[in-house]
């Protein structure tokens, strides 16, 4: 059952970041720098825990909002060029991915700031909730996680109630898919977009802050600290078909498969990891195949209108 | 002030553009350089020198810019048909590892001659190149399945091949032969004479760089001057009015993602030829380099002309190189990516001038009264 | 709304247009497709801004910034192509973006705005089920769904712009009733056309746009269509086509379609065995509302879709279905009614636009490689030929105006010398100037010996142009009339299933 923990505690990050893109994309904007914006705010997260004084959660605290903050002023770069200015939304993608990743501004921040090799003074640590930590099987899954795990969760809940319930997501749904109808019914479409691709980063900040606060507690520069894991997050909103908590079973499946290698070993069993680990990848292609085909692509295929940018005035 | 669709496009606004760019990415970067206590001006000199100007300095940016050059092509010539192939990261490994099997192979046969084994390395890889591009092309032309994420899923798997060829089984491409070997996995070493040629000795062009020239020419023909490339164009503008017309619109998706899977490809074999000289496939290598996504920024800054994109890659490059040389406590760490960023924001804004026009007028109780457009 | 100019890049959409309605009253807006109406109703429900002229409501001027400022003032617009959410229900699509009452709550209930929706429903007699989705209904139950957004909203202004396009002579009849229902609640509806029997049945007051400009407002009752249609055109034109004498034709049958069978988008039998032939020289006009089977007719004669069962030939010899290569080989012209979605290339320039189809032709290629001069100088040859107003053989197809277009687009299929040629639509959206023109051009080829098939909402167009006259009706043709024969009731009542006597 290691796995299933260890399935928990890599799926978080990943399931922030993928909640944070699946709002974005429903408003109708790629966002393919979700990697830049993790580590981005995974620098300032754990700088903040260094800099600031205070009892251990006031800090995580302040933390959690800097890094949220971080990714969402990266996304905001993104914002004003695909939607204001109309650029194609991949390649500004990418440039966010460049400009705020390991080799960029995260590591130009942390480096500055002298973020590297330093203690981790303030961590999530698990809190035992109720003292029923130690109940078989369901204990260590349900009741002993960290914080951030349970934020995680009322986060999945919030955001499924918000795109089906409410009349907030009924508007940014029709964003996604039929900007121009959304428009003559009085819907700021612009508006829409901007607020969820800032709060898509600003959740993808605090997925980073994961990273450098709870899972490798503390800085590295380059790549490394996160792995890739906002492309994993990318894959996981198709993955779950843009529905919210499809990404929270999706997160911990992926989370699993990375953990799965080591436990298969433990048990001597031989597998070549890289085949583990790319399965991930795989099904997504697999799962993307079926979306796009024909009948299923009403039901359960990505927004209409998504990655193209909405032009109101043209003739 | 308004935004209008502009007619037609002023040919000097294409290139007015991305020189503008340039300048502003480099202003604002200099901005940032300076609230952060470095010196704007000294730091320019730095990279300007270590990048062109220095002792060797152009030749070790060729270095950087040869396998740019290639994923910048490839790129190009996919995104010209609004085919977002993202995987040519993925398509370069493929095509090292083409090269490097058939350098090995015909090393095994006791083969001797260069040109043998350049021409050789140059079809592996970009047979293998294609393969793995096609895979996307094909889910694009017949499934309708969006290429993006394909091809962006595809560059892991095959990041992932590689390191399980050298660290994880005992493949043909492994070195087995000595005990250090064997602890410390590494790929096995290529034959002497697969190693490419070099061409001139104060700047040293290797021929990789020599065969991305030959390769934007022919890309330039083939995109201008040929049906191919009036296919590829009216697909890109509309794929309904190609139908129409009686276009082979799939064949057509098919044939560019493989030909940008070819020549993503033959940058892995020029890795190969021209520099590491064994298979890399540590964490820290080949993966490490993003070259495949280096390449869409120097591809989308020269606007998918092939010309410009020999261009850029030098440029970017120099920057790359300039990162390199100069990481250490004195230069800023991470400046690279962020310099990249910024410029390619900046194009990425500038575009809209060549898309739109800005009108300004200035309206007074419902009459216009000044007018000026850019 | 007085004094309101509205300009765009290269063309002066309203200048100076003057307009008023009053409440409980249907006005209509006529003009030619062009004249400005839609762009004026934009500007009325703040989707536009006016560059000049001012706006007032019940006495009070105002101002809107956005179409929700419009929205709020009880403005609402049924567009003639919807602005519908696909994948959402009826009642979704009904309550979106409204603020108030039911939309005003965070979480919704919808099946409040069910009640709601079935009540309206009932009242203005507009059947449709509020838990459908969207992409399961019918254009005719879409444009319902349309109209309760509206009447959701309790809109006190209603704009239908050309409404009956996609219905039948009788849901228009219902329609029509509907609206009257809605003025004489108080409500104002302003209802734009450019069809003068419509006009005529529905409208109490008509204001005449030309141009851009305003003509004149008169009352409907004692107007007649050709007053009217001399006002819409400034001159004075005659209303009912004159009954030809049939044309002498050769006994050659061109094209011979055999219980053509073609599939839709949605997998729904589009074509259900469909037998007719053109002889050569002959011009069959497909009356039809939109949505019957004509697009999937035209496409799987031009080779753009595939054939489910039955024949195709032409000039004797079979066609293979779904290749438009082979359609194009085989001596078949297509001109689509998507003039600049699928018959032409936006962005490239007039001369690939002309070559787009024989670009492989020995003569504009070595091989792969293209002769560009020849290129060249065939689509100037063109322009000339066909009088295609344009700065030059490189400018961008879609900087052309729609009449320039279409020549350019009938140049080029002609040019081709083809045996058959399949139209839709073909003045969709063209000044009377330009419709005369393309009616030349066909009239024309025929003389010249081209079959033609020419599909067309207008009546009058088919029954100006064609010898025969075939009615489809949900995919099957449900009558063949010659044209001379042929009255429009008849037709009409064809069209919307009804048997023939």
């Amino acid at each position: 059952m290691i796995v299933l923990a260890q399935a928990v505690l890599y799926g978080t990050p990943l399931l922030y970041a993928a909640l944070g893109e699946l709002l974005a994309e429903r408003s109708g904007v790629l966002n393919l720098g979700v990697e830049g914006m993790m580590l981005f705010g995974a620098a300032i997260g754990f700088w903040i825990t260094q800099r600031v004084e205070g009892s251990t959660p006031v800090v995580l605290f302040l933390a959690v909002v800097a890094s949220a903050i971080a990714g969402a002023a990266m996304a905001a770069i993104h914002a004003f060029l695909v939607i204001t200015l109309r650029a194609n939304q991949i390649v500004s993608g990418l440039a966010l991915t460049i400009f705020a990743g390991g080799l960029g501004l995260s590591a130009y921040v942390g480096t500055e700031l002298g973020l590297a090799d330093l203690p981790a003074t303030h961590q999530f640590r698990d809190l035992d909730v109720l003292g029923l930590g130690d109940l078989p099987l369901v204990g260590p899954i349900v009741f002993d996680q960290s914080a951030l795990v349970y934020a995680s969760w009322g986060l999945t809940l919030l955001v499924a109630l918000y795109l089906g319930r409410t009349r907030w997501g009924l508007n940014v749904r029709a964003v996604g898919e039929a900007p121009a109808s959304a428009d003559v019914m009085g819907i700021n479409v612009t508006l829409y977009r901007y607020v969820h691709v800032l709060v898509g980063g600003a959740f993808a900040g605090v997925a980073g802050a994961c990273y450098s606060l709870s899972i490798t507690a503390g800085w590295t520069s380059g790549d490394t600290l996160v792995g890739g894991a906002g492309w994993i997050a990318i894959a996981l909103v198709i993955f779950a078909f843009w529905r919210a908590e499809l990404c929270l079973a999706g997160a911990y499946l992926f989370g699993a498969l990375s953990a799965l290698p080591f436990a298969l070993q433990a048990r001597d069993v031989e597998v070549a990891p890289e085949f583990l680990y790319a399965l991930p990848y795989v099904m997504t292609i697999v799962v993307l195949v079926l979306v796009s085909t024909g009948l299923a692509k009403r039901r359960l295929g990505a927004p209409a209108a998504l990655g193209v940018p909405y032009v109101r005035e043209e003739r | 002030m308004k935004l209008e669709r502009r007619l037609t496009q002023p040919w000097w606004l294409s290139v007015a553009v991305p020189v503008g760019s340039l300048v502003v990415a480099f202003a604002l970067m200099g901005v940032v350089l300076a609230l952060t206590g470095h010196s704007a001006w000294e730091t320019y000199r730095k990279i300007f020198e270590a990048g062109f100007t220095g002792n060797g300095a152009m030749s070790a940016t060729l270095i950087s810019a040869t396998p740019i050059l290639f994923t910048g092509l490839a790129a190009a010539a996919a995104f010209r048909m609004q085919l977002f192939n993202i995987g040519a990261e993925g398509q370069l490994y493929l095509g090292a590892i083409g090269a490097s099997w058939i350098a090995l192979q015909l090393g095994d046969r006791d083969v001797t001659s260069t040109p043998v084994f350049a021409v050789a390395m140059c079809v592996a890889a970009a047979v293998l190149g294609a393969l793995w591009a096609s895979i996307p092309g094909v889910l694009r032309a017949f499934a309708r399945t969006n290429e993006i994420i394909t091809s962006l899923m595809l560059n892991y798997v095959a990041g992932l091949l590689l390191t399980y060829l050298i660290f994880d089984s005992s493949s043909y491409w492994r070195d087995t032969s000595t005990l250090q070997a064997r602890s410390f996995p590494q790929g096995k070493p290529m034959p002497e004479a697969s190693n490419w040629p070099t061409f001139g000795s104060s700047v040293v062009v290797p021929l990789g760089f020599l065969i991305g020239i030959l390769v934007a020419l022919g890309l330039w023909v083939l995109y201008t001057r040929m049906r191919f490339g009036f296919e590829v164009g009216v697909i890109a503008d509309s794929p309904r009015a190609a139908r129409y017309a009686g276009m082979r619109t799939r064949r057509k998706i098919l044939s560019v993602m493989a030909l940008s899977g070819a020549i993503a490809g033959i940058g892995g074999a020029s890795q190969i030829g021209d520099f590491t000289y064994t298979l890399d496939g540590s964490p820290t290598g080949l993966q490490a380099a993003a070259f495949g996504y280096t390449g869409i920024v120097v591809a989308a800054l020269a606007r998918y002309n092939p010309f410009a994109v020999c261009l850029v890659a030098v440029l970017i490059g120099g920057l790359l190189n300039a990162g390199y040389t100069l990481q250490g406590p004195d230069f800023p760490s991470g400046l690279v990516g962020v310099m990249q960023g910024i410029i390619l924001f900046c194009a990425l804004g500038g575009e809209l001038l060549l898309r739109y026009r800005l009108r300004i007028t200035r309206v007074r109780a419902g009459k216009p009264v000044a007018e000026a457009s850019l | 709304m007085t004094g309101i100019t509205k300009r765009f890049p290269g063309v002066v959409a309203n200048d100076g247009v003057n307009f008023e309605a009053a409440s409980g009253e249907v006005h209509a807006l006529l003009g030619e497709n062009g004249a400005g109406k839609t762009t004026l109703s934009n500007i009325l429900t703040g989707l536009y801004r006016q560059d000049e002229g001012e706006i007032e409501l019940w006495g009070e001027r105002i101002r809107f910034h956005s179409p929700r400022d419009a929205l709020d003032a009880g403005i609402c617009m049924v567009h003639q192509h919807f602005r519908l959410v696909e994948p959402f229900s009826v009642a979704e699509n009904v309550v979106l973006g409204d603020h108030r009452g039911e939309g005003r709550r965070v979480i919704l209930r919808t099946s409040a705005t069910e009640r709601r929706v079935d009540e309206l429903s009932q009242r203005y007699g507009l059947a449709v089920n509020p838990k459908s989705k969207i992409w399961q209904l019918s254009i005719g139950e879409q444009q319902r769904v349309e109209i309760l957004k509206a009447l959701y909203r309790d809109a006190r202004v209603l704009i239908m712009d050309e409404p009956t396009a996609v219905l039948t002579p009788q849901e228009a009849e219902k329609l029509f009733d509907t609206l009257r229902t809605m003025a004489g609640e108080g409500k104002t509806v302003i209802f734009i056309s450019h069809k003068l029997h419509e006009v005529k049945a529905v409208a109490d007051r008509v204001t005449v746009l030309r141009g851009g400009k305003t003509v004149t407002t008169v009352d409907a009752a004692p107007a007649t269509p050709r007053s009217l249609a001399s006002l819409m055109v400034g001159r004075e034109i005659d209303v009912a086509p004159p009954l030809e004498q049939a044309r002498q034709l050769a006994d050659v049958r061109t094209l011979e379609v055999d219980g053509l069978t073609v599939l839709g988008d949605r997998g729904e039998t589009a074509v259900n065995d469909v037998s007719f032939a053109i002889r050569e020289g002959e011009i069959v006009g497909v009356a039809g509302v939109a949505g019957n089977g004509q697009r999937e007719l035209a496409e799987a004669l031009s080779g753009m879709r595939d054939i489910r069962a039955g024949s195709v030939r032409v000039a004797g010899r079979p066609l293979r279905g779904g290749d438009p290569r082979e359609a194009i080989r085989a001596g078949v012209a297509h001109v689509p009614e998507d003039r600049l979605g699928t018959g032409l290339a936006p962005s490239l320039s007039v001369t690939s636009n002309v070559v787009i189809k024989t670009y492989r032709s020995r003569s504009l290629s070595h091989g792969p490689l293209l002769a560009l001069r020849r290129m060249r100088e065939t689509a100037v040859g063109i322009i000339g030929r066909y009088d295609v107003k344009t700065p030059g053989p490189g400018t961008p197809v879609r900087n052309l105006s729609g009449g320039n277009l279409q020549k350019l687009v009938l140049g080029r299929e002609f040019a081709n010398d083809p045996l058959v040629l399949v139209v839709a639509q073909p003045t969709r959206g063209l000044d009377v100037g330009a419709i005369e023109t393309v009616h030349s051009y066909l009239r024309d080829a025929a003389a010249k010996g081209v079959a033609i098939l020419l599909m067309s909402e207008d009546l009058d167009e088919i029954r100006a142009l064609a010898d025969r006259i075939l009615v489809i009706y949900e995919g099957e043709i449900v009558g063949e009339l010659h044209a001379g024969a042929a009255s429009v009731e008849e037709i009409g009542l064809l069209m919307a299933g009804g048997a023939r006597e």
